[in-house]
C-alpha cells in the first residue's frame, strides 16, 4: 500500500448526506495515515434556481408547490453545512484521522477537483464522470470497480477520483476492500 | 375479682336418701384422698433413657381417626377443621399424620404463567411435570437469545440483500421513471430539472446548469413568458407524478414486510421446530410455541435491533432508554409461578400469615414513568398454589381476622382453582393496568386449627363451612389416669426429654411430672395433655437441674421449676392474702359466728389460678318473702351467681313450712368484694349463712365452705377446688393452724383433689381438715356442730335441731305478718270478687 495519499477529500452533498460514506472515507484515511477533508458545495444550481423569480418547489413527499427565494435557499445550505459538519466531526473525531471542513459554492465536481491535489483522493457522490480540468490529472474509478481502484491507488498514488454515486454503502465496501480489509458488512465495521 | 366456677360434672348424681342421713357422723378425708400420688416405685426403669420414643400419639385416638379418615378421603370438602384448646399439639400431630403420606403421592405440577398472543390481559397458565418448569425457563431464554442472534444474521445475507435492492430499485426506478420523462421533456423546452433538499423545481438552463437570474432578466419579455408558462405547466405535471409516489412507497413497504417474514420464517421454525420435539408430549407448550411463531414473525423488527443501539438524546441530554426490544421482549419470558423440581412427594405448607393475597397469590406493580404497569411475570405465588396436589394448613383465628381472606380460601375450595384477584382491584381501590390471569385448577387438603368455639360458631353461622370442612378433627384435654396410662405418659416424657435435648428424668421427677399432670387436669383420675405446658415443665426443670449441676432430673427439680412458676405468678394472691392477714379484708379463722360464713373463689390471672376465701353473710327480718342478693342488685354478679341464689328460695320455702306463706326478708352479701362475682360454686356457702341466720345458731369461722346446692339440699360439684383450699389453707397456716380449721367441699368432688403437699401433711397430722359434704344438712352440723333434724313421724323436726329452729323462726315470720294484718303481699293488689 502506498503511503503517497496525504489527503482524502470527502465530498459532502447538500441532497445526500451519507454516514456510511463518512465513515468509509474516515477509515481509509486511517488506514493511509492521511488527512480528511469534508467538502461541502453548496451548488451554485440551487442558487441560480432560488433567484428566479417565479422559483417554486414542488415538495418530495406533500407533492405540493412552495415559493422559494436566495435567503431561504441560503439558509438551509447552511444548516445542511452544519449537518454535515457535525457528521464528520462524529464520525472522525473518534478516530486518529487529522480532519478539517470546509465549505465552497459552485458547481460541485469542479469545486472538488479544484480543490484537490495530485497526491489528494477524492470521493465524491457523482453518478457522472465530470469535466477534469486539464490543471490536474485525476483517475476516475466509478464505485464498485475494486481492481482498477486498487490498481491506481498502487500505481498513482494519488489523484483518484471516486465516484460513488448513491450507493453509499457499495463505495464504502470498495474502498475496504481497495485497503485490503475484507469484506465486512459496514454495519460491523464500526464495532468497537 | 371474678370467681369463675365452671360447673363440672353436672350430671352427678344425688341418688341416696336424704331423709335416711344420720346426723353427725361426716369424718374428714383421710390423707390419701387428698391427693393421688404416682408411685415411682411402680416404674421399672431408672431414667428416661432407659424408655423407648413413644410413636403412637397418645390419648387422642378420636382426633387421629379423624385425621387419618381426612386424609384418605379422596372427596370434595373433606377438609379438616382441627379444634381444640391451645396448647395440645394440634400442629404437631397434624403434620406427623401428613408428612405420613408425603412420600406416597406424587410431586405435584409445576405451573408457569407465560404471555397470551391473543388476548395479552389473561396470562396463561401451563403445567409441566415436576422439575421441568425451570428448564422450560431456561430454554425459552435460550430461544429468545438464539432468535436476538439468528434474525439479524438472516437479515444480513446476501439473498436477503438482493431481494431487498429489488424492491427498493423497482420503487426508485418507478419514481425515476415518472420524474425522468417530465425531466426529458422539460430539457426539450430548454427547461432544467432542479433537485432540491425538499423536493423539485424547474429553472432555465444555461448549458449544463441553471441560468443565472441576471441573465433571464435579460432575455427578451416573450421568451421570459414563454419560460415561465412552460415551467408552471411542467410543474402542475410533476405535482400529479409525485402524488402516486406514496403510494408506491407503501407497495414498495409491504413487499418488503413480506420478505423480511419470509427471512424470519425460516429463522423462526427451524428453531421453535426444535422447541416442538423438545416439548411433544406437551400440547399447552405446543399450543404456546405456535403462538410465539407468529408473533415473533410479527415483531421481527424487535429482534433486529443491534442490542447496543446509540442512546436517543434530546437537545445533547441522553434520554431514559426505555429498551423498547428489551421490554417487548419480556412476553417471551417464563414466570416459573411454583415448581417442585427438588422436593419429591406432596408438599406441606404453613401460611402462618394467611393474608388475601398470600394465600391466593397476588399480581405486582412496577412503576413506569409515574405510572403501575404490570404483566404476567409479575404474578406471585401464594400459599395455595404452593400447597396445590398437597396439604395446607391454616390457623382459623388469623385467616378470619384477614380482610377477605377466609372469603378467598372457601371460594377457591368451592370452585377448586386458584384465581388471582388483587384485593385493591376487587374493592376498585386501585385503577390502573390489570391482569386477569388464567385460573390454575386446585386440589388441596386444607387443614384449619382452631379453637373449638371458632367451629361451632362457623357451624352455625357460615352455611358454606360445613359444605367445605366435613372432617372435624376434635382434640381431647385429657386421658384417663389408668396405670398404664402412668407408664405411656412416662414414655411420652422420655420422647419429649429426648427431642428436646433434655438431662433425662428419673422414676421420682416422671412421677411429679404425671402428679402435676393430674394436677393440670383438675382431677385425680385424669392427665391433662397440654403439651405445650408439659414442655414447659420438662424444660424448666432441665434448667434447674442445670443450675444444680445435675446430669439427672430428680423430683425435686420438677418441684423447684413448679415453685418458681408460682413465685413468678403470685404476686397478686399475696397481696390479697397479705390485706386478709394484715386485716383489712376481714376474714375470721377462728370462733364462730351467726349469719357469716366463709367462702372461697377462684382468680385466674394470665394462667396462674388461685384461690381465696371471702366473707359472706346473711341477715334476716319480717318482710316480703323474698331472699335479696345484694351483688345481683348492684349488678355485680353473674347469672349463673343468682340462679344459685334463687334456688335458696326454693328450698327454703319447699322445705320449711310449707302451709305458711314465706314471710322472710334477708339479704345476702359477698363482703368486700368490689368486682363481679360469677358461679354457683358460694351458694351452699350463701344457705348456710340464711340458715345460720335464721337459727341464730353461730357458724364455726375456722371452716370454709364450697359448693353449690340445689332445691333438695343436695351439694352439688363445683370446679377449682384445689385452689380453693389451697387458698384458705394460705391463710389459716399464715394465722397459725389451730387443728380446727378445714373446707367442706362437695363429694363429688373428691375425685378431683390434687391438693398440694404441704396441705396433705398438715391432713394427715390432723391440723386440716377436709370434709366431704352430699347434703346442706351435714354441712350445716359440721359447720354448728348442732344435729341438722330430720322430721319425725309427727311431720315435726326435733326439738333445738337446726332445722326445727329455722322452722320456728319461719313461722313465727309468717303468724307476725298476720297478726299485723297486713297481706304479705305488694301493696294495691287485693283479691277480687267475682260478681
Amino acid at each position: 500500500m502506498t503511503k503517497r495519499i496525504r489527503r482524502v477529500i470527502v465530498g459532502l452533498d447538500p441532497l445526500q448526506q451519507s454516514r456510511a460514506l463518512l465513515e468509509a472515507a474516515a477509515e481509509l484515511a486511517g488506514e493511509m495515515q492521511a488527512e480528511l477533508l469534508g467538502l461541502f458545495v453548496e451548488n451554485q444550481d440551487l442558487l441560480h434556481f432560488a433567484g428566479l423569480p417565479f422559483a417554486r418547489e414542488v415538495g418530495f413527499e406533500s407533492a405540493t408547490r412552495r415559493a422559494l427565494d436566495v435567503g431561504s435557499m441560503e439558509r438551509t445550505l447552511r444548516a445542511l453545512a452544519k449537518e454535515a459538519r457535525q457528521a464528520l466531526e462524529a464520525v472522525a473525531s473518534p478516530t486518529r484521522v487529522q480532519w478539517s471542513f470546509r465549505v465552497v459554492r459552485g458547481v460541485p465536481a469542479a469545486e472538488l477537483l479544484a480543490a484537490a491535489e495530485e497526491s489528494d483522493l477524492v470521493i465524491a457522490n457523482l453518478e457522472a464522470p465530470p469535466d477534469v480540468p486539464s490543471a490536474v490529472s485525476f483517475r476516475v474509478i466509478r464505485a464498485g470497480d475494486v481492481e482498477a481502484l486498487r490498481a491506481a491507488l498502487e500505481e498513482a498514488g494519488g489523484g483518484v477520483l471516486v465516484l460513488a454515486g448513491a450507493d453509499a454503502v457499495r463505495v464504502g465496501e470498495t474502498l475496504r476492500q481497495a485497503a485490503g480489509r475484507g469484506t465486512q458488512g459496514a454495519g460491523h465495521s464500526r464495532r468497537r | 375479682m371474678s370467681a369463675a366456677d365452671p360447673p363440672e360434672n353436672p350430671a352427678a348424681a344425688f341418688s341416696m336418701d336424704l331423709s335416711n342421713h344420720k346426723s353427725g357422723t361426716t369424718r374428714p378425708l383421710a390423707a390419701a384422698d387428698l391427693c393421688r400420688r404416682c408411685d415411682p416405685g411402680q416404674f421399672k426403669f431408672k431414667t428416661t433413657d432407659d424408655l423407648e420414643d413413644l410413636a403412637q400419639v397418645l390419648g387422642q385416638a378420636r382426633a387421629v381417626n379423624a385425621i387419618e379418615f381426612g386424609v384418605g378421603m379422596g372427596r370434595d370438602g373433606y377438609n379438616m377443621f382441627a379444634m381444640g384448646p391451645e396448647g395440645l399439639g394440634r400442629h404437631t400431630i397434624v403434620r406427623r399424620y401428613l408428612e405420613r403420606q408425603v412420600p406416597q403421592r406424587e410431586a405435584p405440577s409445576d405451573w408457569c404463567y407465560v404471555y397470551n398472543f391473543a388476548t395479552p390481559h389473561k396470562p396463561r397458565a401451563i403445567a409441566l411435570p415436576a422439575g421441568r418448569a425451570i428448564r422450560f425457563k431456561e430454554d425459552m431464554a435460550r430461544l429468545v437469545e438464539d432468535l436476538r442472534a439468528g434474525i439479524p444474521a438472516a437479515f444480513e445475507s446476501t439473498e436477503y440483500r438482493a431481494k431487498q435492492k429489488e424492491i427498493e430499485t423497482e420503487f426508485s426506478e418507478r419514481q425515476d421513471e415518472a420524474v425522468g420523462a417530465i425531466g426529458e421533456r422539460a430539457k426539450q423546452q430548454g427547461i432544467a430539472l432542479v433537485r432540491t433538499p425538499a423536493g423539485f423545481g424547474f429553472a432555465p438552463r444555461a448549458g449544463d446548469s441553471v441560468m443565472n437570474p441576471d441573465e433571464f432578466r435579460r432575455l427578451p419579455e416573450a421568451e421570459q413568458q414563454r419560460l415561465e408558462h412552460a415551467i408552471s405547466t411542467l410543474q402542475e405535471e410533476l405535482e400529479s407524478a409525485i402524488h402516486d409516489v406514496p403510494k408506491w412507497r407503501r407497495e414498495a413497504q409491504r413487499k418488503l414486510r413480506e420478505l423480511n417474514r419470509q427471512v424470519t420464517r425460516a429463522v423462526v421454525n427451524g428453531l421453535i421446530e426444535e422447541m416442538r420435539a423438545e416439548y411433544g408430549e406437551l400440547p399447552s407448550v405446543l399450543e404456546y410455541l405456535t403462538g410465539m411463531q407468529e408473533d415473533v414473525l410479527d415483531h421481527v423488527e424487535v429482534f433486529r435491533q443491534p442490542k447496543d443501539a446509540e442512546q436517543p438524546t434530546l437537545f445533547g441530554v441522553p434520554l431514559p432508554v426505555s429498551e423498547i426490544g428489551e421490554s417487548f421482549l419480556r412476553r417471551y419470558q417464563v414466570n416459573v409461578l411454583i415448581e417442585h423440581g427438588g422436593t419429591p412427594g406432596a408438599p406441606i405448607v404453613y401460611e402462618d400469615h394467611p393474608t388475601h393475597d398470600n394465600l391466593v397469590g397476588r399480581i405486582e406493580h412496577i412503576s413506569q414513568m409515574g405510572a403501575l404497569v404490570t404483566d404476567f411475570t409479575l404474578i406471585k405465588a401464594g400459599s395455595l398454589h404452593r400447597a396445590n396436589g398437597g396439604y395446607l394448613i391454616l390457623d382459623a383465628i388469623k385467616v378470619l381476622t384477614q380482610p377477605l381472606a377466609w372469603e378467598a380460601l372457601k371460594r377457591a375450595l368451592r370452585s377448586r382453582e386458584i384465581r388471582i384477584e388483587s384485593l385493591g382491584q376487587m374493592l376498585s381501590l386501585i385503577s390502573t393496568v390489570s391482569l386477569d390471569p388464567e385460573p390454575i385448577p386446585l386440589d388441596v387438603k386444607l387443614v384449619v386449627v382452631g379453637p373449638r368455639i371458632i367451629y361451632y360458631l362457623l357451624h352455625a353461622y357460615d352455611p358454606e363451612f360445613s359444605e367445605l370442612f366435613k372432617v372435624a378433627v376434635d382434640f381431647e384435654e385429657e386421658i384417663g389416669r389408668a396405670p398404664e396410662a402412668d407408664l405411656l405418659y412416662a414414655r411420652l416424657i422420655a420422647t419429649i426429654a429426648r427431642h428436646e435435648k433434655l438431662r433425662p428424668l428419673d422414676a421420682a421427677a416422671v412421677a411429679r411430672v404425671i402428679e402435676h399432670g393430674s394436677r393440670n387436669a383438675g382431677d385425680a383420675e385424669k392427665l391433662s395433655m397440654q403439651m405445650r405446658d408439659l414442655n414447659d415443665l420438662l424444660r424448666e426443670s432441665d434448667y434447674w437441674a442445670a443450675t444444680a449441676s445435675r446430669k439427672v432430673i430428680r423430683a425435686e427439680d420438677v418441684q423447684r421449676a413448679l415453685d418458681a412458676r408460682v413465685e413468678r405468678a403470685d404476686r397478686v394472691r399475696d397481696r390479697l392474702q397479705e390485706e386478709i392477714l394484715r386485716g383489712r379484708l376481714l376474714i375470721d379463722t377462728t370462733g364462730s359466728r351467726a349469719g357469716q360464713v366463709n367462702g372461697l373463689s377462684v382468680t385466674q390471672l394470665g394462667g396462674f389460678s388461685f384461690g381465696i376465701p371471702h366473707r359472706i353473710t346473711a341477715r334476716v327480718r319480717l318482710g316480703a318473702g323474698k331472699v335479696v342478693d345484694i351483688e345481683r342488685e348492684v349488678e355485680l354478679g353473674g347469672a349463673i351467681h343468682s340462679k344459685g341464689v334463687l334456688i335458696l328460695s326454693g328450698f327454703l320455702s319447699g322445705r320449711y313450712a310449707a302451709n305458711k306463706p314465706l314471710s322472710l326478708a334477708a339479704s345476702l352479701v359477698f363482703e368486700q368484694s368490689y368486682g363481679g362475682v360469677e358461679g354457683d360454686s358460694a351458694s351452699s356457702a350463701e344457705l348456710y349463712a340464711l340458715l345460720s341466720a335464721l337459727a341464730d345458731a353461730p357458724l364455726n369461722q375456722s371452716l370454709a365452705v364450697t359448693g353449690s346446692v340445689n332445691q333438695h339440699g343436695a351439694v352439688q360439684a363445683i370446679g377449682g377446688v384445689n385452689e380453693k383450699i389451697e387458698g384458705f389453707f394460705d391463710i389459716c397456716r399464715s394465722r397459725g393452724l389451730t387443728g380446727e380449721q378445714g373446707v367442706l367441699i362437695p363429694s363429688a368432688n373428691v375425685k378431683n383433689l390434687m391438693l398440694r403437699r404441704d396441705v396433705v401433711e398438715a391432713a394427715a397430722a390432723g391440723r386440716f381438715h377436709i370434709y366431704p359434704v352430699d347434703t346442706v344438712d351435714q354441712g350445716i352440723e359440721i359447720l354448728t356442730g348442732v344435729p341438722a333434724g330430720e322430721r319425725g313421724a309427727s311431720g315435726q323436726f326435733p326439738p333445738g335441731t337446726i332445722n326445727f329452729l329455722v322452722e320456728q323462726r319461719l313461722v313465727e315470720f309468717a303468724d307476725r305478718t298476720r297478726a299485723f294484718g297486713a297481706p304479705p303481699l305488694a301493696k294495691g293488689r287485693r283479691p277480687h270478687r267475682r260478681p
